[in-house]
């Protein structure tokens, strides 16, 4: 067979375990979500078509689902820059080769170890608490406490601190990317005379762009998507006053709670388009800032 | 000399107690696991336990229902260990796949597969599960363990950012050299993207390690319940839930994900240089 | 040579995927608890003279005491009944239900499922669960059973589920406690001012009255007493018309929190779980809830305890037995009888009952009732007393709650919240309520 046919089997060839799991257990399933977000189904009976009456009760007459698009933006626009920032500022922080700091990476990936136990919830209960160190502090600081629990508006802000303590995963990729960055680049820039500043623009930054590219993406799909820290700490209720109603908590509710799964298979596809649209946006801007040292990559 | 001391000690400094900060919560959980149950709450406010007790790790090691704690920990590891073999070895073969190669199509699949990523994973639950009972893999860990051998997206695109990383040179060298495209993935790329690996290893590990929904859901003899359906089974709303002995046993089960993480994060570290174009 | 050794390689390892892929079909390893059980039904062992072998799946939510006592039944059963084999599964009541709905949509449903009062109408009026009613009288024996108790899990002329034991609404509280307030008891016949006024007493004595009152229970118990109900008889609007009732009850616990007499909702979202109720440590006088989670109540807070029915006027109207909980059959399950025969064991055994002492609500059976009695620890027999009491003193349940109710509970305690906020009057809420509950329950029509 000529090059070029056995160029694309071979490509398929190393794909081919993706295409194998997608095609057996994830393209039927995926289709009959698309079905179901047309119809009216309670996982019991019979599903009845019904058209776009799902998704023009979503964006007319449903204040809890505009309450919960409006929460799940202010957890994504406010929380994975943060979340980034700080993985970020953490991995540069322990891209030392001090023997210790083998000890301080796991120290600070623990955090995120923990996950969605409801051990955290409860310490998370424990540590925004009226009484809790958080306030505490502020109140050391001659600031007034907090009602975390109590105002709609600081409740996401706890949520958003908690996926921030959990930074972790982030910083680990942050990490591998940095280890990634030959020294003989820094040791250069050190004989052409550039400060730390220069170097971490110059250097480090650019050529930490795919791996922030890549957390950019992840965290944002991952925050858009979250559900376990919402669910734990509000027991479920999105309280106070819907104040941490994520989106994914409110479609759990409808499709398990209410058993609309109809509708809760809509709100799943309007989400899909809103992440793939701002993914696709990303995706599109990368050509201007990240860089590949693999000039010609696919 | 004193000058760089100084620094050196200063970070030290920062780093620990920055870290110690961090970890009150974590800290806080394994002193209250040492706490009497009743006395947990009550003393929230005091990190140090007094009395100090073992009581709430003897009780939970002894388990729920006719099961020692043991018996999930071990389900536990079966699961994690046969989906991230699964997972890692899966998802480097695709990511070469995509990073590397030309071929018809390839960016439809991409997109295809950056789309799974996407949607809330609930709704696909149901139809899902109805697939799997067909297949009769209801009340077994094929659902939870076999989709892992099909490559997971996330991993994917780590290892392809990685891949992207290494200079084209590199392949038109080694291809000179005599390698084929396995040859490649297998010899050149793969040692280079050890940090890809590693990380995802790690993130396998301790995803699978807490996963609940899927358990929940395919797993109905709780003799073959991982640790997460286990902890949440302390608790109860009804009555009294056995605080003490969730912590306790949530220590212990944090203690596999901890070393895991400790023996791969030196694969992250250990940075491979990739002067390799000399080499 | 190169190039052909590692495609056969990339070709086996292919090979194995798919292979993993189609496996598994009849679920032939031989791990027993893989058995064709899976399906919900038995093993027919050919038609011999012996009853055939039998293997029932059974379900139920609850914690480590619980699911220690229920393997104890379930070891006793089988010991007298060699041919049946149960398969235990058990969970936490979240995981519970979250396990139970797929199971439901792909009919692979537990032979035997414990049911909840607020479920019994979305599973039994879909169809996943079986009418039991052809197994009373034989082999489930009613014969020591009322029927008011029997009857709570009929919805409509079809039985879903059979009353484990029942529950009634009372007011726990703190005797001790109520002496601080300078109170020596609290009258039989009390009223709702008689309980204002003792709110006012409380806050004096510098405790909260109550940790509050769960909106649809408590909304639904003082309907009852003005003649009404939460819902109406066919599930489709809400049961009252007149907003003023519902304008009188929140008006009462909105002040309450208001006033300072009652926690605050921030405050009670950051109770970490029932240890750290106010009740249980001592900073309110008590709690409204269900006679069946006063023996938690107690264990937590150490001390004595007393039960007081719930407040008039109309008492007796508003009263009623709750089924704390129900097995139910599964429609798909190929052993229906066998599973009746379970429950019948269930109910009705003596030794058995004695392992269960009441953790599933008082027995419905009074010669099981007479029988327990001896072996209780004095706050189940404060229980018991008191089911019997109510007893004498309730009038007939409302039917189980219609398809949609959680979604009208959701939209309750919404409104509920925001009025203890502040953020909404009453009368607002009142509106607003009815506007919301009318709206998914129109769905019903």
């Amino acid at each position: 067979m000529n090059k070029t046919l056995r160029n694309h089997l071979t490509g398929y060839l190393f794909i081919s375990p993706f295409l194998i799991g997608f095609l057996a257990f994830t393209l039927i399933p995926i289709g009959a979500s698309a079905y179901l977000a047309f119809t009216d189904y309670s996982l019991f009976g019979k599903s009845v078509w019904i058209g776009l009456d799902n998704f023009k009760e979503m964006f007319t007459s449903d204040s809890k689902y505009i309450q919960s698009l409006k929460v799940t933006a202010i957890y994504v626009f406010g929380g994975v820059p943060l979340r980034l920032a700080f993985a970020l500022f953490v991995a540069m922080l322990l891209n030392t080769a001090t023997r210790a700091v083998g000890a301080y990476r796991t120290m600070l990936y623990l955090p995120s170890i923990i996950g969605g136990s409801v051990a955290v919830s409860i310490m998370w209960r424990n540590v925004f608490g009226d009484e809790g160190i958080v306030n505490l502090g502020l109140r050391a600081l001659g600031l007034e406490g907090v009602r975390w629990f109590g105002d709609p508006l600081a409740a996401i802000w706890m949520l958003i601190f908690l996926s921030v303590w959990q930074f972790g995963s982030s910083m680990l990729i942050f990490l591998a990317g940095l280890k990634n960055i030959p020294s003989s680049y820094y040791e250069a820039a050190s004989v052409d005379g550039a400060n730390g500043l220069q170097k971490f623009v110059r250097i480090t930054l650019p050529m930490l762009t795919p791996v922030i590219f890549f957390n950019t993406i992840m965290q944002t799909i991952g925050a858009f998507l979250s559900f376990v820290p919402a669910y734990i700490i509000t027991k479920g209720t999105g309280g106070p006053l819907d104040g941490t109603l994520l989106y994914s908590l409110y479609l759990f509710r409808q499709g398990f709670e209410f058993f609309n799964m109809g509708y809760a298979s809509a709100m799943a596809w309007v989400m899909l388009v809103i992440i793939a649209i701002l993914t696709a946006l990303v995706f599109l801007s990368s050509r201007f800032w990240v860089h590949y040292e693999s000039k010609g990559g696919s | 000399m004193r000058k760089r001391a100084v620094k050196w000690s200063l970070y030290h400094v920062f780093v620990l107690v920055f870290s110690l900060l961090m970890l009150y919560p974590v800290i806080w959980l394994v002193m209250s696991s040492f706490k009497p149950t009743h006395l947990i709450f009550p003393t929230a406010g005091s990190l140090l336990p007094s009395p100090w007790t073992f009581e709430n790790y003897a009780k939970g090691w002894e388990g729920i229902g006719n099961q020692t704690f043991s018996v999930f920990i071990r389900n536990s590891l079966v699961i994690v260990v046969l989906s991230t073999v699964g997972a890692v070895v899966s998802s480097a073969l695709v990511a070469f796949g995509f990073a590397r190669l030309k071929f018809a199509g390839k960016a439809f699949w991409f997109t295809v597969m950056m789309l799974t990523l996407m949607l809330p994973g609930e709704v696909i639950m149901i139809p899902q599960y109805i697939l799997f009972a067909e297949l009769g893999w209801l009340n077994s860990i094929k659902p939870l363990v076999v989709p892992s051998y099909f490559g997971h997206t996330f991993f994917i695109f780590l290892m392809i950012q990685f891949i992207r990383t290494l200079p084209v040179e590199l392949d038109e060298a080694a291809t000179i050299d005599g390698c084929n495209k396995f040859t490649l993935f297998y010899r050149i790329i793969l040692p280079l993207i050890l940090p890809a690996i590693a990380t995802s290893a790690i993130f396998s590990f301790y995803w699978g390690w807490e996963n609940l929904l899927g358990p929940v859901l395919y797993l109905n003899s709780p003799a073959k319940y991982p640790v997460s359906m286990a902890l949440k089974m302390f608790l109860d709303n009804e009555t009294v839930s056995n605080w003490g002995a969730m912590f306790a046993m949530s220590v212990v089960t944090l203690l596999p994900v901890f070393a895991i993480f400790f023996a791969f994060q030196r694969y992250i570290v250990e940075g491979i240089s990739t002067s390799g174009l000399k080499g | 040579m190169l190039k052909k050794r590692s495609t056969l390689a990339l070709a086996c390892a292919l090979a194995l995927t798919l292979s993993a892929c189609s496996s598994g079909s009849n679920g032939t390893t031989p791990d027993a608890t893989n058995k064709p059980a899976n399906k919900g039904g038995n093993q027919e062992v050919g038609a011999t003279d012996t009853p055939e072998n039998v293997t029932l799946r059974m379900a139920w939510w609850g914690s480590q005491p619980r699911h220690d006592y229920t393997l104890k039944v379930i070891e006793m059963y089988e010991e007298q009944n060699p041919h049946v084999t149960i398969e235990p599964e058990y969970a936490s009541w979240d995981d519970y239900w979250k396990k139970l709905a797929p199971q439901a949509a792909a009919s692979q449903l537990p032979d035997i499922i414990q049911m909840d009062l607020s479920y019994l109408a979305q599973y039994g009026e879909n169809g996943v669960l079986s009418d039991m009613s052809p197994f009373l009288g034989n082999p489930i024996d009613t014969t020591n059973i009322a029927d008011t108790v029997v009857d709570g899990g009929k919805i409509g002329d079809k039985l879903f589920g059979f009353n484990l034991g029942v529950n009634a609404l009372g007011f726990q509280y703190d005797p001790a406690l109520l002496q601080k307030m300078g109170m020596s008891d609290i009258p039989d016949e009390w009223t709702w001012d008689d309980y204002m006024e003792m709110a006012v007493k409380a806050k004096d004595a510098g405790i909260y009255i109550d940790t509050g009152m769960r909106a649809e229970v408590f909304l639904a118990y003082y309907l009852r007493t003005q003649g009404a109900s939460l819902f109406s008889a066919d599930g489709t609007q809400l049961g009252y018309d007149d907003d003023q009732l519902f304008i009188d009850h929140f008006s009462r616990v909105t002040k309450i929190v208001l006033d300072g007499a009652g926690m605050t909702p921030d405050q009670k979202a950051q109770l970490k779980g029932p240890e750290d109720d106010p009740a249980v440590k001592g900073e309110a006088l008590g709690i409204w809830q269900w006679s069946n989670q006063f023996v938690g109540f107690q264990q937590l807070a150490q001390r004595d305890l007393a039960m007081q029915p719930m407040p008039g006027p109309n008492r007796q109207e508003g009263m009623f037995l709750k089924p704390s909980m129900y097995f139910s059959i599964s429609e798909n399950s190929k052993a229906k009888e066998e599973a009746a025969k379970f429950i019948n064991f269930f109910v009705n055994d003596i030794e058995a009952n004695k392992l269960i002492l009441g953790d599933r609500g008082v027995p419905g059976s009074s010669v099981v009732k007479d029988a327990l009695r001896p072996e209780l620890t004095p706050q189940q027999v404060q229980v018991f007393d008191y089911i019997a009491w109510a007893e004498e003193n309730s009038s007939q349940m409302d039917p189980p709650d219609p398809i949609g109710a959680a979604e009208v509970f959701t939209a309750l305690t919404t409104v509920a919240e925001q009025m203890e906020y502040d953020k909404l009057s009453v009368e607002e809420g009142a509106k607003q309520f009815r506007e919301e509950a009318n709206k998914i329950l129109a769905k019903n029509k």
